[in-house]
């Protein structure tokens, strides 16, 4: 006898079955580009990945201050968790920075999650899940490292490498493009850039041998509006930096993974770009290897390199100059300031990238030194075939991805600086699509290492150190309650007397740090929000951690009521 | 839809029944991941894709462990429990995972759209259903679009 099936019914959404509403406040419809020209002027908000263009990561908020940080508390926690299998999933982690719109955040995790959660209460208001392969090529762990706001719509890219715009009320999908090739080994980690009625995103992959670019987006339409190749083709500028008769430069890398500064009275983006590939095998492309570990200044609106900069020419140590170009001014001139994975701290004028001064800025450098008017002299690196070589910075570089922040009242850069070494063996290999392709068996240090958070004034000199027995590995914060705000790899969230570098307050948050910080205000009510969680490229960032449990949590504290 | 039996050589198929790694309580208490049968989904003139998936009666796998979808795009599934026993599944999809849950002798339905190419897990996400075998892969096929492809020579493949 057939006995009929019980109708199961129709699948529902995961996120059904959970309290959250599904809706939050159309707080983002006027965000236009007016108001992210003059995002540091409203403090209560945190509108863009830096806080503002100029890349400073320094809030104009002080409720909170020297004087009374002590009594800082947790507010809320928000757990996010995963269920169902991932890609990377020893390896996930938050890396990304909230945004926080009128009361609501925006926040971006590993796979393709984002939450929208509401700013006073932690509690979730919905949240978007893109379905990301399991094996998705992914260098340096399942991560994201933010999204932008603007329109009624956020931004944010996916591990394998597509652009959303969802609706900023309930998460639903706008548009989607694919921005890059997963077969050639190309992710997306980067949090966009809102500039005018465009969006700029750059590519991950620099680890497996892609040929890096960085892309203009159509706000509303998600239609590209121009690409620019950050090595270029046999006859284009900077290709004399490449062999002339090889493939190396459809190879090159020079990925640009974290977002870009942009200075709108210059019409300039400042961009990053990352390690040329592969990463420790020079001999395949002899030359300087333009425009990798450079910052190259571009015209938003074409697209086109008006200068560029290159902070380790012909680089064989993985050393990416994709981290923040923060912009200042001093003297009233126009200037940018660039802590490298070299160990140098850069100062050019952004108008023409004239060097105005380079100054180390960790205890050890052994790759190679570069004089105070920039000349590079390399002296230890992976050269000969299967002979070991260790160097300092090892891989990660003297400070990571993860960002410094500048002080407008003190006029200090405070950075979070990571000293630890590296071994590289170099071993050629053919190139494969879609197969890492470094050219060296590489193990960073795991019994002698050392970190801080570091001031330094604009000149390069240093002024105070908080030190760490382990490197740091989470952005840092500046207010204008004089306090710097830092997570450690072992999970204590400290406040730092901007003037002194005196621990003032610290709470341990149950896992490390790995992602960046924000502060808002609501209602008058000043947080300070940070995501927690180890993970991400711990075997080159800080090995010796790798077995630290990992976290998945956002925590906001304030000052009690 | 076509379902194959394992498209695998047959020395393999061997020697899983023989170590007991393709079954519940031989080997080890469950049946290890993805050692079932293979099979593709069908597509409508729309480019919309449709496949079943199932649970048999004590086996506590997915049937077929590996779907193969021959592009991206939305994926229209059958879902039938034919076990004695209650599960749920839990799919990818873009926007939110999909959730169904099934009771003993159910049906039921599932609208997924996925990005390709790549491959990615579903599940019965109950008790440890997971670790036993309801877990199977939907396997995408395909290239990126062209305007999303790297300017640069075609380049070797492993």
């Amino acid at each position: 006898m057939t006995v009929e099936y019980v109708d199961a019914g129709e699948a529902v959404n995961h996120s059904a079955l959970s309290s959250m509403p599904g809706i939050a406040p159309a707080v983002t419809n006027g965000i236009d580009y007016e108001r992210l020209l003059n995002a540091r002027s409203e403090s209560q908000n945190w509108l863009t990945y830096y806080g503002a263009y100029d890349g400073q990561r320094y809030s104009l908020l002080d409720q909170i201050n020297t004087g009374n940080v002590s009594k800082l508390s947790p507010a809320w926690i928000f757990q996010a968790g995963q269920s169902g299998q991932m890609a990377a999933t020893s390896t996930y982690a938050f890396e990304a920075c909230p945004l926080v719109v009128d009361g609501v955040m925006y926040v971006t995790g590993w796979d393709g999650s984002f939450w929208a959660l509401d700013a006073v209460t932690g509690k979730e208001l919905w949240r978007y899940k893109h379905a990301v392969p399991f094996d998705v090529s992914l260098c340096c762990s399942n991560v994201n490292r933010g999204c932008a706001v603007a329109n009624g719509k956020v931004f944010f890219v996916t591990p394998n490498a597509q652009l959303l715009a969802l609706d900023a009320t309930n998460g639903d999908v706008v548009w989607q493009k694919t921005i890059g090739d997963v077969r050639a080994g190309e992710s997306a980690s980067i949090a966009p850039t809102v500039i005018k009625d465009t969006l700029i995103t750059g590519s991950a992959g620099g680890e497996f041998g892609v040929r890096g670019h960085i892309d203009c987006w159509d706000l509303e339409t998600g239609e590209q509006r121009w690409r620019t190749y950050t090595v270029p083709k046999p006859g284009e500028p900077g290709s004399e930096t490449w062999p002339a008769d090889g493939e190396a430069w459809q190879r090159g890398g020079g990925n640009h993974w974290v977002t870009g500064t942009y200075d709108p009275e210059l019409n300039l983006y400042y961009a990053g770009t990352g390690n040329p590939a592969p990463d420790f095998d020079g001999g395949v492309r002899e030359g300087d290897n333009l425009y990798t570990d450079s910052v190259v200044a571009m015209d938003v609106d074409t697209g086109e390199i008006k200068w560029h900069y290159q902070f380790t020419p012909h680089d064989l140590w993985d050393y990416d100059s994709t981290m923040e170009m923060t912009l200042f001014e001093r003297d009233g001139k126009k200037l940018l300031g660039h802590f490298d994975k070299n160990g140098y701290f850069f100062v050019l004028d952004r108008t023409n990238g004239e060097l105005q001064h380079v100054t180390p800025f960790v205890d050890r450098i052994d790759w190679g030194v570069i004089t105070r008017d920039g000349k590079v002299t390399p002296r230890k690196y992976p050269d000969k075939e299967g002979e070991p070589v260790h160097f300092y910075p090892g891989p990660a570089g003297a400070k990571e991805w993860t960002h410094a922040a500048y002080s407008q009242k003190t006029e200090l850069f405070y950075v979070p600086v990571a000293d630890v070494g590296a071994t590289a063996t170099r071993r050629r290999r053919e190139f494969k699509e879609g197969i890492p392709y470094w050219g060296a068996g590489v193990q960073v240090d795991i019994d002698d290492m050392a970190g801080s958070v570091s001031a330094f004034d604009t000149y390069g000199e240093e002024k105070w150190r908080w030190r760490i027995d382990y490197p740091m590995a989470a952005s840092v914060l500046a207010t204008a309650g004089d306090l710097v705000f830092a997570g450690t790899p072992t999970g204590e969230f400290v406040a730092l007397d901007a003037r002194t570098g005196e621990k003032l307050w610290e709470f341990q948050c149950g896992s490390g740090h790995h992602s960046s910080c924000s502060t808002y205000s609501v209602d008058g009510k000043q947080f300070v929000v940070v995501p927690v969680g180890w993970g991400g490229w711990l075997e080159g960032i800080v090995p010796g951690l790798l077995g630290q449990g990992h976290g998945s949590a956002v925590i906001a504290f304030a000052l009690p009521d | 839809m076509t379902i194959a039996e394992e498209q695998i050589t047959e020395e393999r198929s061997e020697m899983l029944a023989r170590l007991g790694l393709d079954g519940q309580n031989k080997a080890s208490m469950g049946r290890v991941l993805a050692t079932g049968s293979i099979a593709e989904a069908t597509e409508r003139a729309d480019g919309t894709m449709e496949a079943t998936i199932r649970i048999k009666e004590d086996e506590v796998c997915w049937e077929p462990a590996i779907l193969v979808l021959p592009h991206g795009g939305d994926l229209e599934l059958t879902v039938i429990n034919d076990d004695k026993n209650t599960h749920a599944c839990l799919l990818p999809s873009n926007g939110d995972q999909k959730f169904l849950w099934l009771v003993n002798h159910s049906r039921g339905r599932a609208t997924v759209r996925l990005d390709g190419p790549g491959y990615y897990w579903y599940s019965s996400p109950g008790g440890n259903d997971e670790g036993r075998g309801l877990t199977a892969a939907i396997v995408v096929q395909g290239e990126v679009p062209p305007e999303a492809r790297l300017d640069r020579p075609s380049q070797p493949r492993p």
